[in-house]
């Protein structure tokens, strides 16, 4: 793992812009409601801002891990803060700051507890932000449960249907990965005798035996996979986004459950190469069947947003899937996938919170018409469903694309019964927009107003994103590719 | 030489923009123009006449080059796997550029009166630009995978078209039986697809033709055939036509569209693009040749008792697929795409005519339009006759020489199975297309009712429904005679040395059977007190059979409800509920109950908890004392 320390330290600016964010709309008296939604934009748009100069800025050509900052922390325990990016995170810190602008955007209309809500969403960020670009596996540790925390009260105090029991689930289900993730970081700090955290001093230095890299990626398969919706620990998924709040949603199926895939690749597949071997053909099995399954689950279902959280299930498959495959196909498809997949269902959710602020009805069979009565509402929703669908010129189509590939390479099989979940996907996604968007208008919604413009804005945000690199996926491919191909030629 | 690269160069720049410009007009439309009907039309209808104006350029200048054009760039790359996408310009994709662009003018000409007053008028025009620049891009792709990416989008658009009025349930749902069945064939096409790029690693056309992939022939066998599985869907062949006779929920120029140039035309496209390709394969050729053979006669059963104007024609597009596909298997790769164009052509012209009778009399059924006084319209009457005439294969309109090329090619298999099938099939479709003009121009009772003016609601935009439909039925009077400088440019393709004319036998012998078929027609539907009832009418299940699409909507319709829908997702779904959340919540009840049990533990009285205490405090020093 190649360090370039960074001139100035953006990664760093961006934690503490959320925190000040954070603290200033704890600041802010709560009456005060419109200040804290315009602090929290603001705090949203320069993290965007700095997310997409560090997109930029890093350097393909030269790879390896750049804009690297290295403070003492606790040299005793071996802790020490180190921030870094490679070509897997810096489309992640895309990702999280564009769903971190939309999502607050999205939330222009919310009412209830104003400050508290933001407060936890900033918060929330943060910890994702820091997961994200953090070096150190126990700053990485903290940075994850400080991601999902928050999540416990957003669903508890501002979500919707059952939310006592989504929250709970998510959270138990959550901590119960966590309860893995950090025995597994103890054990590989422990059995390197180097006293250290450091994430790139382990991965350059220390020698694993082949029995520790199984057994510690065990760890962080199973751990770090029940957040990225890994089957069979993904129920706790679709109930969970059922329950949140239309941002939360958007974040939590956007952004948080690539921290699982994310943890998978950057902990596991670095450290343990051999126990990511090892495990390979069951991660691929257990993805696969993610996939269809997902797929297959979605299509019975009548609720719009568990309509959403199966697709989650099923397109996360396809990323357990890439990486399964250990070619650089395959880990570029994954990476690609999860940049896609969150950009698309942010929008997904975005549409559909729109949809039931308006309505109040997510039982997609009362619904009905929309497209007549707000087409561009409706038009977003259409886009996502596409993209979900896997259309060309979509974002997701190019990650599905390589992982496919990548699976017919390795495991012809599981290729050939993931291939075939696209025609089921089809269907449920194409049912749903039928049920909701077609046919004729339900007379209850006949005088809804459609998106203004500046509502609408988060969804032509996501819109143009869903385009662009479907357009030009080479936009990513190359950032990504200047990693996967030194983590699979590294390989041993 | 300097010269010839500068002028390939700019006919590559053509090339670019005639893909590019309706792409434009999409984008334009659907940002700027959605409030704005006449804006969005121009600016459709420009654009499309742009791609036409470079279409015919190309196809003067071009078409007689010895090697191909071609300009490459890199899409993206990732490891070892570089997809591109570009231009390829040869005989075939020059000739089908010109078709698609041709028919997608007139078409999009011919929706300025049908589509008039409409209130998604400017979305539908937004929408048929991205039809034409998605068909466009797809007929001149040099690589597989970019002809996939098109051919998605052709079938996105279709989607979108085919539920174009989609406040109408039926419309909707026709759009999504199309995308769906479509796309369940797509994905053996994808299949195909990437075990073509792991197996061989070569994308472009021109290299798997040439067999530079260096493939097993078992693998492209394998690899045919799921691409085939694409063909079948997209070309609505059996089985999965079903969805083309439900397309018709769209508008009828969009019909005409879907059945002539572009959508399902595609199908062929990809089996004459990859003609040396597949023609590495007897096996995959001779699948594809009964599925083609089962779909035309299948599909020209189903023609013979419907009622409905558009459906009669639907049904006889997936016939003529049918034998396209037929001739194309058998090595007629001239025959199959000559075929292909002048289908195009006089099928639209069907389609348009059909459309005119429908916006004028308000029905599709062919008694009502025939009882309205249809014979009265006299342009859409003498086109659609002319259609008619080249769609049974009578001379010297187009359909003629197309099918008799497609049946030289049959003969020259060993099998006579198959020439009797198509033969069959040359007199069903002369019948079922003149059991429609019969019913239509001699109504039962003709003479006793008589309609006002039928031209009366539609004269406001009779003109330009009016004059694509007049371009369309000149073309299908010339088009057989172009058949020597087609055969000429499609010659780089594959199979120049074809017969074209077959022995002389064949043209007499299916000009009988067309003239028989007209005569059974005729007896059952025209002469005066004619019955109005055919003769497989008589037999009631096999009417029913034919009616009922030979069962297949039926069987799909099983296959989704009860193996998917309460089949296989509904087991997913109690599994969720009841196996992995049970175990869940097992889990959490059993860390409730044991909770419950230790807590038991603390519920004791003070005296037991003080013994208790004392008895450990006693036994702890009693250690200490002994270790110490």
């Amino acid at each position: 793992m190649q360090l370039h320390s960074a001139q100035f330290p953006v990664l760093s600016l961006i934690l503490l812009v959320c925190l000040a964010g954070l603290a200033a709309v704890v600041l802010l008296p709560a009456e005060k409601k419109q200040a804290v939604k315009y602090v929290s934009t603001v705090c949203s748009a320069v993290t965007l801002g700095l997310s997409v100069y560090v997109f930029v800025a890093y350097d393909r050509a030269l790879g390896g891990m750049q804009f690297v900052e290295h403070l003492q922390w606790a040299p005793s325990l071996g802790v020490s803060y180190i921030n870094g990016v490679d070509g897997f995170s810096v489309p992640l810190l895309l990702l999280t700051g564009i769903v971190f602008f939309t999502g607050v955007l999205t939330m222009w209309e919310h009412d209830l507890r104003v400050k508290e809500f933001f407060a936890m969403f900033i918060l929330l960020v943060t910890g994702v932000f820091g997961m994200f670009m953090a070096l150190d596996l126990f700053f990485l540790f903290v940075w994850y449960d400080v991601s999902l925390f928050p999540m416990y009260l957003l669903i508890v105090i501002w979500g919707s249907t059952n939310r006592e029991y989504g929250a709970l689930k998510l959270t138990l289900f959550l901590l119960a990965g966590s309860a893995l993730i950090l025995p597994g970081i103890v054990y590989l700090v422990a059995e390197s005798g180097m006293g250290t955290f450091s994430l790139p001093a382990l991965v350059n230095n220390a020698d694993f035996s082949p029995f520790a890299q199984k057994l510690a990626f065990f760890l962080f398969y199973v751990g770090f996979g029940i957040l990225a919706g890994v089957w069979p620990f993904h129920t706790w998924s679709p109930a969970g986004h059922v329950a949140a709040p239309t941002a939360v949603s958007m974040l939590h199926a956007g952004v948080l459950m690539k921290i699982g895939a994310f943890g998978i690749l950057r902990v596991g597949m670095f450290l343990c190469p051999e126990g990511w071997a090892f495990w390979a053909p069951v991660m691929a099995l257990l993805a696969t069947i993610g996939i269809v399954y997902g797929a297959l689950a979605g299509l019975r279902q009548t609720d719009l947003k568990f309509v959403i959280g199966y697709s989650s299930v099923s397109h996360m498959g396809v990323v357990g899937l890439g990486l399964a495959a250990m070619t650089v196909d395959g880990v570029n498809g994954a990476v690609f996938q999860m940049f896609a997949h969150g950009v698309m269902t942010a929008l997904f959710f975005s549409a559909v919170g729109y949809i039931y602020d308006k309505t109040h009805e997510r039982k997609f069979a009362n619904l009905g018409g929309l497209s007549h009565v707000m087409p561009v509402a409706g038009g977003y929703f259409i886009l996502a469903a596409l993209t979900g669908i896997g259309v060309p010129c979509l974002a997701s189509f190019w990650a599905e694309l390589l992982v496919l590939l990548a699976a017919f390479d390795v495991y012809p099989v599981y290729g050939a019964v993931a291939v075939s979940a696209l025609a089921i996907n089809a269907l449920f996604i194409l049912r749903v927009v039928e049920k909701t968007c077609f046919g004729p208008v339900n007379p209850k919604w006949e005088h809804l107003p459609d998106v203004s413009f500046g509502l609408g804005m988060p969804r032509l945000v996501l819109a143009g994103v869903i385009v662009i690199f479907g357009i030009m996926p080479f936009l990513m491919y190359e950032t990504i590719q200047s990693a996967s191909m030194l983590l699979i030629s590294g390989l041993p | 030489m300097p010269g010839a690269s500068v002028i390939s160069e700019t006919w590559l720049w053509a090339g670019w923009a005639a893909a590019a410009a309706p792409f434009a007009a999409f984008v334009l439309i659907l940002f700027l123009l959605r409030r704005r009907p006449g804006a969005a039309a121009a600016v459709s209808l420009a654009a499309v006449a742009t791609s036409m104006v470079f279409a015919l350029c190309l196809l003067v200048c071009c078409v007689d080059m010895e090697t191909p054009l071609r300009s490459v760039v890199t899409w993206m790359i990732s490891g070892d796997t570089v997809i591109s996408a570009g231009v390829h310009l040869d005989g075939l994709s020059l000739l089908m550029l010109a078709v698609v662009c041709g028919i997608c003018l007139l078409v999009q000409v011919y929706s300025l009166g049908y589509m008039a007053g409409d209130p998604g008028f400017a979305r539908y025009y937004a929408f048929m630009s991205l039809f034409a620049g998605a068909m466009i891009f797809l007929v001149l792709a040099p690589g597989l995978v970019q002809l996939y990416i098109f051919w998605e989008l052709v079938g996105l658009s279709s989607y979108l078209l085919i539920g174009f009025w989609f406040e109408k349930f039926s419309a909707s749902r026709a759009g999504k039986k199309a995308f769906v069945m479509t796309r369940l064939g797509d994905v053996a096409f994808l299949a195909g697809l990437l075990l073509l790029l792991v197996r061989g690693g070569v994308m472009d056309i021109a290299a798997l033709s040439n067999g530079a992939a260096g493939l097993s022939s078992g693998m492209i066998t394998v690899s045919a055939v799921l691409i085939f599985g694409g063909v079948i869907g997209k070309s609505a062949q059996f089985p999965l036509m079903t969805w083309l006779p439900d397309a018709m929920e769209g508008p009828t120029p969009v019909s005409a569209l879907l059945h002539s140039a572009t959508m399902v035309a595609a199908g062929v496209f990809l089996i004459a693009r990859m003609f040396p390709f597949f023609s590495q394969s007897d096996a995959a050729m001779t699948f594809l040749l009964a599925v083609g053979t089962v779909s035309m006669l299948m599909s020209a059963t189903m023609a013979m008792v419907s009622r409905d104007i558009k459906q009669v024609w639907a049904y006889s597009t997936i016939s003529q697929l049918g034998f396209m596909l037929m001739a194309l298997a058998a090595g007629g790769y001239f025959a199959g795409v000559f075929h292909l164009f002048t289908h195009a052509g006089f099928k639209a012209l069907l389609f348009l005519c059909a459309g005119m009778l429908i916006h004028a009399f308000h029905s599709n059924d062919m008694f009502v339009i025939g009882q309205g006084g249809a014979r009265g319209l006299k342009i859409p009457m003498l086109c659609m006759a002319v259609g008619a005439a080249a769609l049974s294969g009578i001379w010297p309109f187009s359909g003629f020489a197309s099918k008799e090329a497609v049946l030289a090619t049959l003969v020259s298999l060993e099998n006579p199975a198959w020439l009797i099938a198509g033969l069959a099939g040359v007199f069903l479709t002369a019948y079922y297309t003149f059991r429609l003009v019969f019913i239509i121009v001699f109504p039962a009772g003709r003479g006793q009712t008589r309609a006002e003016d039928p031209a009366r609601g539609v004269a406001y935009a009779y003109g330009a429904m009016a004059w694509p439909v007049i371009l369309l039925a000149f073309a299908t009077l010339v088009l057989g005679f172009l058949a020597a400088p087609i055969r000429h440019w499609l010659a780089a393709g594959a199979g120049a040395h074809e017969a074209v004319h077959g022995p002389a036998w064949l043209a007499p012998l299916s000009l009988g059977l067309v003239f028989a078929a007209i005569a059974v027609a005729w007896v059952e539907f025209g002469r005066k007190n004619a019955s109005q009832t055919g003769f497989v009418e008589r037999v009631r299940v096999v009417a029913e059979l034919f009616a009922r699409r030979w069962y297949l909507d039926d069987i799909w319709g099983w296959a989704v409800s009860r193996l998917l829908d309460r089949g296989a997702a509904e087991a997913c779904r109690q599994a969720d509920n009841r196996v992995i959340d049970g175990f869940v919540h097992s889990l959490a009840g059993a860390a409730v109950a044991s909770g419950r049990v230790l807590a038991r533990g603390h519920r004791v009285m003070i005296q037991a908890r003080l013994m208790i205490m004392f008895a450990v405090v006693f036994g702890l020093t009693c250690i200490m004392l002994i270790w110490g």
